[in-house]
């Protein structure tokens, strides 16, 4: 590790043989003319028989004394070595050796939204962005002797890196850019910014900054409270300058986790849990909020009461103080945004909420194609549906024949041993025969297998345990480049998803009564997931709380109209739909609500809005006592004090020159 | 402090009031020309009692104590204390060097000489004024009462400050000057090429009570802190004579050891010769050094 002690300063010397050459030509005829051309005041005294006699003695014991603290002249050598000094144009290096290439990695994750960012109580990230705007000038401070100034590039990184200038000898472009970052509720992770810079100092820059063997200087302007730090080696030559930003002792509270579900007995009730944390180091007490809608509709009936922040006697790391409140029996309508939030007031006040979208009160729309088995019928009415049809396979032909639209009526259709006459649209669960007119090609069957190969961070897969499924005989399907396997058995694909268009579905290539699993909890959460996921357009259902930087996707209904999408900071927009009325929202940033609205659809008593809640992880992004250092995985940055960069000194040393001379002038003014 | 116009500048009310509860002390005793209000040495009309004495023929027999002679029935006679004048002679250095300074050593040594001469003037003391300088001697003598004061004033006023001093002759010519014996005040700077042992020597022995006030401007006791540094041609007041030196701190050093070297010997020679020698610096408020410095000195009660 090339931690930068910063204490060591360089200092390079751009025309030293400049500086000694004006040294020596104007220094000694400056001592030679003071001897020829001393000029005396004249003063008169009431006797100079001592001062005579005074001159004297010294004048014995000193043959230069002439030279011997002649203020004037002092002054005057003074003000020569400045400018000798000033044209020899030393320049110190505060640390970067003369690097070429600097990459300025600049935090913008949760906690860089503290509001303890400099003497304006503005946020880490204002603070950050001015002292690295501050460091650009500094490092292309110009002037008429500056030397080579390096190319600088700047990048925002939180969840995921994003390159904002890429290596460029222009600062303003640099400061620009600086100047764009902005903050988010993200988590804060380093390793992709590390891996842009090394990958743009090795590729060289957009504007024809030439490649480099060396590796640039990684300057981080962040609180340190990094994720992946453990997961991040220097590579040789690699050096890191920490810019600590934040101050160190500020406590905070915030909802970790907030849940709501429906009442069984009251489903227009519903029960919210929301885990509230605190990084204080003292115990510390909040009141909670309940809001629908904005609407405050209940507080904790006394302060939730939480404990002090703990060191982890095992691994040293802090752990936050954290309690539960729960908010009974609320009356909630669907499609609500249920808010927890803590009335204390702190230094980050993204994490003092959390919201939730309430769950719908009824179930999906599905018909059930094919043989209706008992197992499956079952399955699907436990999971109460808001409507629920058998059909047989002719029953259903005939009706798509007459409306093409027919699967856009259900949610999802469950074919069972079927394969219908056209499959152009709509959400299918597909059990046993695999679909025609897709991309998946069927080539016979294959027997005793068992899966190989299971995704399970997959939503379908969520609470679906795979271990004791052996399948006596399945389709053997080849899945064309729009299918995504969940599952795999080394003869083929057990399930796979395929999305194309207005066409989503599932596919399980094998049936389900032929094996143990329907009578497996698995088959029920399965099932579960598989029409959620259908029904949400084959992405993860919106009643779910978001990660800042995530993307909200989804499905309006048929024929939804003029979309738009407002954020909580009440901007609003419109939103682009995707074939099949589906859309993709975001990357949203910053903790809140993102509410999609829209007109009409193919059911006049269908809700027409949609909300989405972003919380921000207060569990990881938290903690607000800036780091003194980063803690590689093999070595750690000491973060450094707080100041401009290596520059050109000439500029002072011309300044000091003149005041000299100006005090010069004034003492001589004074003698004469 | 301006250069004194009237006679009010060199002596004001409010001085004249303080001055008025002082009087001249000599620490000696001498004979006087008149009946004054000091003690002396001779037997005389006074109040004090003294001693007895046989009666010879031809004494006054109003001093016959006839209580004794009518105990003892012999004749004596009681003899007083006699009460004389004191002569107060004050000598002012008007050479050039003593026009120096801020504030002015001659201006100081003028207000000095008139507060002193006024205090002799009030207690009915023989009073006479001596000036020397450019080797000229001007005197005011045979000053008595109150009513002298405004012509001292003037002859103070009219003093120009000028030449080079001869000290020694001027306290040659004080000394064979005829004012009688009495108190002798010497008001110069001393700083005098050809040294002050030989005029001082001239006066002592003569029954003087001698009282040499050396008066030193600010500038010369601490020439750097008043702007006296630097390459200077420093010339002198007296002789117009040209050195050149620069004044750093070690040559100020130097000039302050050699003067104070030499207000050592002055006052060394001076204690030898029972003569009070006083530095005043004339920064120092003239109503403290006659209050208080020249009373701890017994000049003044």
């Amino acid at each position: 590790m090339m931690a930068v002690p910063p204490s060591i300063l360089a200092v390079d010397w751009i025309a030293p043989v400049a500086g000694a050459v004006i040294a020596a030509s104007t220094i000694p005829p400056l001592l030679a003319l003071y001897f020829l051309r001393l000029r005396r005041s004249r003063r008169v005294v009431a006797a100079t028989m001592h001062w005579r006699r005074a001159a004297e003695d010294v004048r014995a014991n000193a043959p230069f004394q002439r030279l011997r603290l002649s203020l004037l002249l002092l002054l005057q050598l003074l003000a020569l070595g400045l400018v000798a000094l000033a044209i020899a144009q030393p320049q110190v290096d505060l640390g970067l050796g003369g690097a070429e290439k600097i990459a300025l990695l600049i935090d913008r994750s949760g906690s860089m939204g503290a509001l303890d960012g400099g003497a304006e109580r503005g946020t880490r990230l204002a603070d950050a962005k001015r002292r690295a705007v501050d460091r650009v000038r500094a490092l292309h401070g110009g002037g008429l002797f500056a030397g080579p100034a390096p190319s600088i590039m700047v990048i925002a990184f939180a969840s995921e890196a994003t390159v904002l200038c890429p290596f460029t000898d222009s600062s303003a472009q640099a400061i620009a850019a600086i100047e764009s970052i902005e903050a988010t509720d993200e988590l804060s992770a380093i390793s992709g910014g590390v891996e842009l810079a090394r990958s743009f100092a090795a590729s060289g820059g957009e504007d024809g900054t030439a490649s480099s063997s060396v590796p640039a200087v990684l300057e981080v302007y962040s609180d340190g409270r990094i994720g992946d730090l453990d997961g991040l080696s220097l590579r040789d030559g690699e050096r890191v300058i920490f810019h600590r930003i934040g101050g160190e002792d500020s406590p905070n509270v915030g909802i970790a986790a907030i849940a709501v579900t429906r009442m069984p007995e009251s489903p227009g009730e519903v029960r919210v849990f929301a885990r509230v944390v605190s990084w204080s180091k003292s115990p510390t007490k909040t009141d909670l909020e309940l809001r629908v809608d904005g609407r405050l509709v209940a507080v904790t009936p006394s302060p939730v009461e939480l404990g002090a922040a703990m060191q982890d006697a095992a691994t040293g790391a802090l752990l936050p103080a954290q309690t539960q409140a729960v908010f009974p029996g609320v009356q909630v309508p669907a499609g609500a945004v249920v808010e927890v939030r803590v009335t204390a007031d702190d230094l980050l006040p993204a994490d003092n909420a959390a919201r939730v979208v309430a769950p719908r009160l009824g179930g999906l729309k599905i018909a059930l194609v094919g043989r209706g088995s008992f197992v499956l019928r079952s399955v699907i009415q436990g999971l109460s549906p808001a409507s629920f049809e058998t059909l047989t396979p002719e029953e259903w032909n005939k009706r798509v024949a007459t409306d093409p639209l027919t699967p856009d009526a259900f949610d999802v259709v469950v074919l069972e041993q079927v394969t219908p006459q056209s499959m152009a649209r709509g959400r299918y669960l597909i059990f046993g025969s695999a679909p025609t007119g897709t991309s998946i090609i069927p080539f016979g069957t294959k027997e005793q297998v068992v899966p190989r190969s299971i995704r399970s961070e997959h939503p379908l897969m969520q609470y679906v345990n795979l271990d004791d499924l052996f399948v006596a005989s399945m389709a053997a399907v080849a899945p064309g480049s729009d299918s995504d396997v969940v599952v795999e058995a080394s003869e083929g694909p057990m399930i796979l998803t395929l999305s194309r268009g207005p066409l989503t579905l599932v596919y399980v290539s094998f049936d389900p009564i032929d094996t143990e699993w329907p009578f497996q909890r698995s088959f029920v959460n399965f099932t579960a997931n598989a029409l959620a996921w259908l029904a949400a357009g084959g992405l993860p259902a919106a009643d779910e709380p978001l990660s800042p930087g995530a993307v909200a996707a989804g499905r309006l209904p048929a024929g939804a109209q003029s979309p738009s999408v407002r954020v909580s900071s009440g901007v609003t927009a419109p939103l682009s739909l995707l074939e099949g009325g589906r859309f993709a929202l975001g990357p949203l940033r910053r903790a809140g609500t993102a509410t999609i609205a829209w007109q009409g659809g193919s059911q006049s008593a269908a809700p027409t809005s949609l909300a989405y809640a972003v919380n921000m992880d207060c569990q990881a992004e938290g903690r607000l006592d800036a780091a003194d250092q980063l803690q590689l995985a093999t070595n750690s940055v000491v973060a450094q004090p707080s100041r401009a960069a290596s520059q050109s000194v000439w500029p002072w040393l011309l300044l000091a020159a003149a005041l000299v001379l100006l005090l010069e002038w004034w003492v001589w003014l004074r003698r004469t | 402090m301006n250069e004194p116009s009237t006679i009010d500048d060199l002596l004001d009310s409010r001085l004249m009031a303080h001055l008025d509860r002082l009087d001249v002390v000599s620490k000696k005793i001498f004979a006087g020309k008149i009946h004054g209000e000091r003690r002396s040495r001779r037997r005389g009309q006074s109040v004090e009692f003294a001693d007895f004495r046989n009666y010879t023929h031809g004494d006054d027999l109003r001093f016959v104590d006839w209580n004794i002679y009518a105990r003892l029935d012999r004749l004596f006679l009681k003899m007083f204390l006699e009460e004389e004048d004191l002569s107060l002679v004050i000598a002012v250095d008007a050479s050039a060097s003593m026009d120096f300074g801020t504030p002015n050593k001659m201006q100081y040594a003028r207000r000095l000489a008139m507060a002193l001469g006024y205090i002799g003037l009030v207690n009915n003391n023989r009073v006479g004024l001596f000036s020397f300088s450019d080797d000229r001697i001007e005197r005011l003598t045979g000053l008595r009462g109150r009513r002298r004061t405004r012509e001292m004033g003037q002859w103070l006023l009219n003093l120009q400050p000028q030449g080079k001093a001869d000290f020694a002759a001027a306290c040659r010519a004080i000394a064979l000057g005829g004012q009688g014996r009495g108190v002798l005040l010497l008001i110069s700077d001393f700083l005098f090429p050809e040294g002050f042992e030989k005029g001082l020597r001239s006066i002592t022995g003569r029954g003087f009570d001698v009282y040499a006030l050396q008066l030193l401007a600010p500038e010369e006791i601490d020439p750097a802190r008043h702007g006296v540094i630097g390459d200077l041609r420093l010339v002198d007041s007296e002789s117009a004579a040209e050195v050149e030196v620069t004044a750093s701190s070690a040559v100020v050093q130097q000039y302050r050891e050699r003067l104070d070297a030499h207000v050592a010997s002055l006052r060394e020679y001076c204690v030898r010769r029972s003569i009070a020698h006083q530095v005043v610096e004339t920064s120092l408020q003239l109503e403290t050094l006659l209050v208080d410095y020249l009373r701890r000195r017994g000049l003044l009660a």
